[in-house]
């Protein structure tokens, strides 16, 4: 195994140069890193100096530093508003050891197929602040799909608006400590008796994610007392790999019902 | 590489690989009392305090936690001082193998700092990246219930 060079910058200019190198790669809680090879990089910068731990509300817009750990957000968030699905998805993540080191921005960074919190942000249409060689204001979705957006940049923040949505979050796990085999992301937002908004995530998938765009738009504008549970299910159809539940036909039937499920939860109330 | 770092209240300087993990440069300076477990976060054996939050060491790259705190559960009592903690895990039955222990001990230490009355659940939760295959958590549960009574709304310290 050939030296790993460390770099410990003390600011974000630093760090924006340090990132653009070849094989240099970020280094926050180090979880997702120790899950790969390390053998291919050459350097890695600690980014636990840096002013990114840190959390602002302003303007309904909350700003989420980047080496805030799973716990700190959702000691923060608990405050805030306890409903909140980000509160939902990433306290029941891993374990409480885990939760102390897994960060924002390497989840984010690395989005692993069992991630509880990129189809979150992604249902909130959140955005994600880089420097590097792409310095700016990106939308989640772009980052995760862009190679040439992520390349070489550094994620300092995570950004998305505070808007009250009615929601749900469930992973599939068998034992509590887990890798969820997938999970689901449901936020509604409520007018009179009408579904005003709707956003439906399933990460897991083929493609590592899928929104559900045919519910989003069955939803949208219906009267409330005329959501059909059972027709929703039926809509659901999303391609799983099969690599960690064993028949991706069950694993589709399996999410259409606990779709169904938390729809009905928040519709409801049970 | 080299590089400092608390341990137990003792700031010192170890030599460690770029990529070594946390887990390794303790015991093999000395700090057995850290056990090799899973290596992969999920048994909580190995488990410490980084700047006093409770954290898998097998998952801590060692050149990562230069200048830092770090707690193991002899930091927290021993066989001559035992902790409140430590003693109700003996007097309960909670130890069998002892394995999980130093972890269980760590984990419980973290809670009741943050947490002096929890429930049950809470307690569950706390200890939740945790495993033992001996006692079957019950006397576990019962320990840290016994230990939040004797320490009151006290100081863990």
């Amino acid at each position: 195994m050939k030296e790993i060079n460390w770099n410990y910058p003390k600011t974000l200019a630093d760090a924006a140069k340090l990132v653009q190198q070849e094989n240099v790669v970020p280094h926050g809680g180090g979880t997702g890193l120790l899950l790969r090879n390390l053998s291919g990089i050459d350097g890695l910068i600690e980014l636990s100096q840096l002013p990114l731990r840190y959390i602002n509300v302003t303007n309904g817009i909350i700003e989420i530093g980047s080496m805030n750990t799973y716990a700190e957000v959702v000691s923060v968030l608990m405050k805030v508003d306890p409903e909140h699905i980000l509160v939902k998805s990433l306290r029941n993540s891993a374990n409480t050891p885990l939760r102390n080191r897994i960060t924002i921005g390497g989840s984010i960074a690395m989005f692993p197929p069992w991630s509880d919190l990129v189809g979150t942000l992604l249902a909130l249409d959140a955005d994600v602040m880089l420097i590097g060689k792409n310095d700016g204001q990106f939308p989640v979705e772009e980052y995760i799909n862009d190679k040439d957006v992520r390349d070489k940049s550094l994620i300092t923040a995570v950004k998305f608006n505070l808007s009250k949505w009615r929601s749900y979050h469930y992973r599939d796990i068998r034992t509590k400590s887990d890798y969820p085999a997938f999970n689901i992301t449901i936020l509604l937002k409520q007018i009179m008796n009408k579904i005003e908004d709707s956003r439906v995530i399933i990460v897991g998938t083929v493609k590592k994610y899928s929104r559900l765009t045919i519910i989003e738009e069955y939803l949208i504008n219906r009267d409330i007392g005329k959501i059909n549970i059972e027709e929703i299910e039926k809509l659901v159809e999303v391609k799983f790999a099969g690599k960690r539940i064993e028949d991706p036909e069950y694993s589709n039937h399996l999410a259409s019902i606990e779709l169904g499920r938390g729809i009905e939860q928040i519709l409801r109330g049970h | 590489m080299e590089g400092a770092f608390t341990v137990n209240g003792k700031n010192k300087k170890f030599t460690f690989t770029s990529d070594e993990r946390l887990l390794f440069t303790l015991r093999e300076n000395g700090y057995t009392d850290v056990k090799n477990g899973c290596q992969e976060g999920e048994c909580g054996a190995c488990l410490i305090l980084l700047d006093n939050k409770p954290v898998n060491s097998c998952q801590v790259l060692t050149a990562s936690a230069i200048g830092k705190n770090i707690k193991t559960v002899k930091g927290i009592g021993d066989l001559h001082s035992p902790h409140i903690i430590q003693r109700a895990f003996v007097e309960t039955g909670a130890v069998q193998c002892g394995f999980c222990t130093p972890g269980m001990i760590i984990a419980s230490y973290a809670l009741l700092r943050d947490n002096p009355d929890p429930s049950e659940k809470e307690i569950k939760n706390g200890l939740d990246g945790n495993l033992c295959r001996c006692t079957g958590y019950m006397k576990i549960i019962e320990a840290v219930k016994l230990a939040a009574e004797r320490l009151g709304n006290g100081v863990v310290e």
